[in-house]
């Protein structure tokens, strides 16, 4: 607290300086400096522009350890939710041509996948996404500079060309929205020397044929998952759980249907070195937290998912005092996303405890330069925000896990219906619906008030979105109950869930 | 006793398959069941006494909504029957909902199989087999009815197969191969069939088929002709279209779903004929010949511009499926509701209020053969709701008509819920009504030479933009639209949209990013 009151204290007797600095040299620059192109950081900028704000965007690709660059528009955009999706898309062919079989399509030979062309494609698309953002910042007017940002003080920002030159803007507000980038094991050797991590394997020219993915998050398992359905072998290493902070029995379904649909998993253990032999394969060792029992195989890429960390480092956050979590190195932020230093904001990614999502960077960002440009006052809300995980079995989910309410409510306070059931484009292929499932958690007393909404299946992104806004709206579980099906679709389970977890009662959906 | 007095039943008019059940069973099977109770009526004054069976619930026609009811009824401890003169599931399991979503399950494989390249498949030489589909197909249904057989049996709810005609007897009473059946709660659930037209208004109609005889359907037809703009006909032509038969639409005016929001009227009518359907506007079937290549398609079109000019005449020869889907009528003929004083309305639809109630006390009806929101879930809902206020003395419990969203297998599909643009006009005017919309290619065509369009369309009211409709047609749009319909059946508004953060990527996610 003490150190938080002298840099106040300090920041206002720069900020006085500049007072005066600003009053003989007149205007800044710029009414808004974003350093960050991404989802946040262009939806921010535009949406300033759109209120007559002056605005400057700096963008810089720092290349992978693999060398790996891309251009405008952020994670989502070149190493994310975009190349993920399409590459996720292709999985989905995949399995798709198998069932296309049993619905009477007879395809002669072994149907084969060739990385290069779907690669080269997603990768064009990129291409055409990057180009797509400059013009619609030179449409709004927002002026962009490929160059690294730093913050010099509250109201200036350098920026750095990739040939060394050096430009100082002004502006009356500052928004940093970097976003992070994945990490490398710090002591395992030859990780950083022969892996790649989220931020090559969409720009890889060649399959990265048989894979070893490293960790358990959504990036670890979504990667995983389209490796596999494009036919490449694929083992995926857990330490412990997979999809922490997702409801667990979700994470559980969502892993059986990645095990059965050919995904290896080898649980409990810890990567210890990574070699490569004189074939060129990758010999990765490692050892099992239990037993301590070390074993080995080769691979031809190792992918690391270990976690993404802050793109903080160059920003000179330090010197200006901007507060920093210890642990995380994100920033501190408030609920106006304003960072301890005046006039500087942050949001996105490197924002501590906000969820690693394009569209609440996106939403947190336009809400932000509404504010900023005194438009509105209107503040991020972060609860309620829908997620999906483009897994084989896509899985996506609104609210609380089912260990989050009933932490919070206690076993007795919440009300679990629930439903396995069998979307009806697996019953001809004869597909095992065993993960296909649907949770809704409630409040148990009242009027049953939703407090989490989970469902695997397909097209899960497209069923959540819809039930994330009633549940914006404080929908009930009579409110889904009321609500007509729509048959016969997946989505309309939901309307129909009848059994209580409490009950034990079998929970297998029959007949329509 | 009791054997020959139903051997004595049996020459009656209606009398079907029960006569091919041995004797024996017929007879076991009417003695065992305990639940209801078996009266005797020997008045002097009524020479033909006969004995009725008595329940507490009648079910008359074994659909969805006629089973959803008596299951229900029967949960709640009515002793409950059902009447049903084909497979049990109605329309729904047997020729509707679901062997017409695995039927466009096929055809949207179809459609990726033409993706596959762009995404790195290597998928060249494939052919369709239209028996492989059916085999498959007719066992899920099957399988279907298996269920629903079992799921009556173990509700020990009475299955009894036949055709049902009210009696004149005083009180409300069924007679199903020369039985009778009576309870103080008659559920008509008998659905409808799809209308054809009569050889008087076109010469050779009956060479075509219905959307009954698609699904009996043995081969792929190479060349389909299918008439109407219902969502029926935009279903069965799309479906055959895509999977390889050469297929003409044959439509009366300018575009198809004409009672649907004219931005999914237009685009639908576009996407058809991207799909390769050959679309005849303004069109009319005049005369159908059989010609020993298959049928002969005369069809008049006219020209609305030019009034009095005259009709231009033209064939389609060497048609294998001429099929009809210029809609559906209800099932009400051979009930003889009419003596009952069950009211219908003039296209025969039997008359309900809000409760399922007919003008006959006693006698209520669900489902399609009510003429409104002809849709598997609605008639389960108001079955349900109704065993609730039959038998569980929930006086208010009734189905809400309103918001019921709607989804079309089209290609792409179309999801739809609440007012058309115009329908919001039209009640609340112009200057009350806000429309918001957007069209992109979906992320999916990103990558593929193949593209479809998805259209999206907001309708709100007032000044707090309470959204009163949704429509949408594109890749994904049958999946979305459920948890839509939840929300705005709450009463959402715009901002409750733009409040909700957007899952990213998705098509749905375009909803709550509108401007």
């Amino acid at each position: 607290m003490a150190t938080l009151c002298r840099v106040r204290h300090r920041w206002k007797r720069i900020k006085c300086a500049h007072v005066l600095t600003r009053s003989l040299t007149g205007k800044f620059d710029y009414d808004l400096v974003v350093i960050g192109g991404g989802s946040g950081g262009l939806a921010c900028s535009k949406e300033a522009a759109q209120f007559g704000q002056r605005v400057a965007v700096l963008d810089y690709v720092e290349p992978s350890a693999k060398g790996t660059k891309w251009g405008l528009g952020g994670t989502c955009v070149n190493v994310g939710c975009i190349p993920k999706k399409l590459m996720h898309q292709a999985a989905l062919l995949g399995t798709a041509v198998k069932d296309a079989k049993k619905y009477g399509w007879q395809i002669s030979g072994p149907v084969c996948h060739d990385w290069a062309t779907m690669a080269e494609a997603v990768q064009n698309h990129v291409r055409s996404l990057n180009w797509g953002h400059r013009v619609q910042l030179q449409d709004k007017k927002v002026k962009y500079l490929n160059m690294k940002g730093s913050l010099v003080d509250e109201h200036t920002v350098k920026g750095l060309t990739k040939a060394g030159k050096e430009t100082i803007l002004t502006a009356k507000n500052i928004v940093i929205a970097t976003g992070g980038r994945p990490k490398y094991p710090t002591n395992i050797p030859g990780a950083i020397e022969y892996g790649l991590t989220s931020d090559d394997i969409f720009w890889l020219k060649k399959s990265p044929g048989k894979t070893l993915v490293v960790g358990a998050s959504y990036v670890a398992l979504e990667c995983a998952g389209f490796l596999t359905g494009i036919g490449l072998d694929t083992t995926v290493m857990i330490r412990s759980i997979a999809l922490r902070g997702f409801d667990q029995q979700m994470a559980g379904l969502v892993t059986d249907y990645m095990e059965a649909y050919g995904t290896k998993f080898v649980r409990k253990c810890v990567p210890k070195r990574v070699e490569k032999l004189s074939s060129g394969a990758l010999q990765v060792t490692w050892s099992d937290i239990n037993t301590g029992s070390e074993h080995k195989d080769t691979f031809d890429s190792v992918l690391w998912a270990v976690g993404k960390a802050p793109e903080t480092k160059a920003l000179g956050l330090d010197k200006l005092g901007v507060k920093l979590n210890k642990e995380t190195g994100k920033i501190v932020l408030g609920a106006d996303e304003s960072t301890s230093v005046p006039n500087i904001f942050a949001f996105g990614d490197i924002g501590e405890g906000r969820p690693e999502l394009t569209p609440t960077a996106i939403k947190a960002g336009k809400l932000l330069a509404q504010r900023l440009a005194g438009h509105s006052t209107q503040l991020m809300n972060y609860d309620n925000v829908a997620t999906t995980v483009f897994t084989p079995l896509e899985y996506g989910c609104v609210g609380l896990s089912e260990e989050e309410a009933e932490r919070r409510h206690g076993k007795d306070g919440i009300e679990i219906y629930h439903a396995f059931y069998k979307p009806l484009e697996f019953t001809v292929p004869e597909r095992d619906a065993s993960q296909c499932y649907l949770k809704v958690v409630c409040e148990r007393g009242g009027d049953q008030k939703i407090l989490g909404l989970h469902f695997t299946g397909p097209n899960a992104g497209e069923v959540t979105q819809g039930f994330s806004l009633g549940f914006q709206c404080g929908a009930t579980y009579s409110h889904l109950l009321q609500t007509v099906g729509i048959h016969p679709t997946c989505a309309e389970e939901l309307t129909k869930v009848n059994i209580t977890k409490r009950s034990g009662l079998d929970a297998t959906v029959t007949g329509c | 006793m009791l054997f020959k007095r139903i051997c004595r039943l049996l020459p009656y008019p209606s009398v079907s398959v029960s006569l091919a059940l041995p004797r024996k069973q017929l007879f076991s099977s009417f003695r065992s069941s305990s639940r209801h109770a078996l009266i005797r009526r020997s008045m002097a004054s009524d020479p033909t006494a006969t004995e009725t069976t008595r329940f507490d619930f009648l079910v008359i026609g074994g659909g969805s909504g006629g089973l959803a009811g008596a299951r229900r009824a029967s949960e709640l401890g009515a002793s409950t029957a059902v009447i049903e003169s084909h497979k049990l599931g109605g329309t729904c399991v047997n020729v509707g909902c679901v062997p017409k979503k695995v039927m466009w399950n096929a055809a949207v494989h179809a459609e990726y199989l033409h993706d596959h390249s762009d995404y790195g498949f290597d998928v060249e030489n494939f052919r369709f087999s239209w028996e492989t589909l059916k085999s498959k197909r007719d066992a899920y249904v099957s399988h279907l009815n298996r269920i629903y057989r079992n799921n009556l049996d173990k509700a020990k709810i009475q299955t009894i197969h036949g055709h049902a005609r009210f009696t004149s007897d005083p009180e409300p009473t069924v007679e199903v191969n020369g039985r009778k059946y009576t309870a103080p709660h008659i559920l008509i659930a008998t659905g409808g069939q799809p209308s054809v037209l009569s050889e008087s208004e076109v010469p050779g109609a009956n060479l075509g088929i219905t959307s009954d005889g698609f699904f009996e359907l043995e081969t792929l037809p190479k060349r389909s002709v299918i008439v109407g703009a219902g969502y029926i006909a935009v279903e069965l032509a799309g479906i055959l279209c895509t999977l390889g038969s050469k297929t003409s639409l044959i439509i009366r005016q300018s575009g198809v779903l004409r009672n649907f929001d004219s931005l999914i009227s237009t685009n639908c009518t576009k996407e058809l004929q991207n799909a390769g359907v050959d679309l005849w506007k303004n069109s009319q079937v005049r005369s159908v010949r059989k010609t020993d290549r298959g049928l002969e398609v005369t069809l008049a079109t006219k020209d609305p511009e030019k009034k009095n000019e005259e009709d231009k005449i033209r064939t389609i020869e060497e048609v294998d499926c001429l099929l009809w889907a210029i809609g559906r009528h209800p099932n009400t003929s051979g009930l003889n509701i009419g003596e009952m004083g069950v009211d219908t309305d003039e296209k025969g639809h039997i008359i309900v209020d809000e409760f399922q109630n007919t003008s006959r006390p006693g006698i209520y009806a669900v489902g399609d053969v009510c003429g409104r929101a002809l849709l598997t879930p609605v008639a389960i809902a108001a079955g349900r709701k109704l065993a609730h206020r039959l038998f569980e003395g929930k006086k208010d419990s009734k189905l809400d008509y309103s918001c019921i969203p709607t989804v079309v297998f089209s290609h792409p599909p179309i999801g739809t819920v609440g007012l058309t643009e115009e329908e919001a006009i039209k009640s609340r005017g112009k200057e009350n009504v806000k429309i918001y919309r957007t069209s992109f290619t979906p992320m999916y065509h990103a990558i593929t030479s193949r593209k479809s369009q998805c259209v999206m369309k907001l309708v709100c009211e007032g000044k707090e933009e309470k959204v009163v409709g949704l429509h949408m047609q594109g890749l994904g749009c049958d999946e979305m639209l459920q948890g839509f319909s939840v929300a705005i059946k709450m009463g959402a508004t715009k901002a409750d949209f733009d409040k909700t953060v957007a899952i990213h990527p998705t098509s749905s996610e375009e909803f709550v990013t509108m401007r």
